[in-house]
């Protein structure tokens, strides 16, 4: 005879309440608690949620190519400190611009 | 932190990091080089190094004129401190740690939006994402494109924005983070979700005069 643990209901609001450690813990919001399990499955909202939040992490990669460029001053004034600071170093600062 | 605190301890590196670093090359010469008092050697680590330093500043900081002028606070830094760097993580790791925690002392002492940091952390009720228990909406998978994510990050309140670009773009752990931020690891991964959240709702539905002013602010 096998027995059944009762399914616990769980609401969007637990569900949703647990999903800042599901995603944390490394499961992508997927939990490994039944309850919690069947919820997602059976819950269309909370499915959508999870996988849009999935989608947004995932996507976050986009960001970390750099497409903007500081512009030409900052070089200038690096190079002007620099030439101003007294260093244990024997740097001497380059002449030509750096690309 | 004070200045000291900025000599970096070299963490362990993290395979996440070393993967989103991959070693460049020329780069390990170079820096070798630049120990040894190249200047040359320093300015090819710049042109190496200054995109994403300055990317990673403007994300932070959502401010042009800042953003240069704590990219080259983080240049000058290295160059006074290139030395103590031992190889144990990635160098682009190491000078992104430093870059960070420049911005965050940058942050703490203009004591703005962050007289305290956990304020900042917390935006406003307004601010917050709303929680979703049945909206109908179509989901965002294949719908994002890197110029909406980045303007709905542009627009996310500053502390959700913080953790997210720490996160999810830079590959920071939660307690790297919540050392940084001086805030617990709960509430570093609370702040993530709801970013995210707030993302999910900005990206959704934008909201075309917010998204406008976090641009101009962007490019200004």
């Amino acid at each position: 005879m096998t027995s059944n643990k009762p399914i616990r209901e769980v609401t969007c609001a637990d569900f949703q309440e647990q999903l800042p450690d599901l995603f944390a813990a490394g499961g992508n919001g997927v939990p490994e608690d039944p309850d919690l399990m069947e919820h997602l499955k059976t819950c269309e909202t909370c499915g959508a949620l999870v996988r849009d939040l999935q989608y947004i992490a995932d996507q976050a990669s986009l960001l970390l190519l750099p497409t903007h460029e500081p512009s030409d001053n900052v070089w200038k004034r690096i190079q002007a400190e620099m030439n101003s600071e007294p260093t244990d170093s024997t740097f001497h600062p380059p002449t030509h611009e750096t690309k | 932190m004070d200045a000291q605190g900025l000599q970096m301890t070299q963490m362990n590196s993290s395979p996440g990091l070393f993967k989103r670093n991959p070693p460049i090359a020329g780069e390990a010469e170079a820096i070798e080089s630049a120990k040894a008092g190249d200047a040359e050697a320093f300015s090819r680590l710049y042109a190496l190094h200054k995109r994403r330093v300055y990317t990673l500043c403007l994300r932070m900081l959502g401010n042009v004129s800042e953003a240069e002028d704590m990219t080259q606070e983080a240049f000058l830094h290295l160059f006074r401190k290139i030395g103590s760097f031992r190889g144990e993580s990635a160098f682009s790791t190491w000078l992104h740690r430093l870059t960070v925690n420049l911005v965050l002392m940058h942050l703490r002492k203009k004591g703005l939006n962050l007289v305290s940091l956990e304020e900042t952390i917390n935006p406003s009720e307004d601010d917050a994402p709303k929680r979703d228990f049945g909206s109908r909406d179509p989901q965002l998978a294949g719908s994002i494109d890197r110029v909406a994510l980045e303007r709905a990050v542009a627009s996310l309140p500053p502390g959700y924005r913080m953790v997210f670009v720490l996160h999810d773009v830079e590959g920071f752990e939660h307690n790297e983070i919540a050392t940084m931020l001086e805030c617990s690891t709960g509430n570093s991964k609370s702040q993530l979700h709801k970013a995210r959240l707030k993302l999910r709702e900005l990206l959704r539905h934008p909201e075309p005069s917010t998204m406008q002013d976090s641009l101009k602010e962007t490019v200004k």
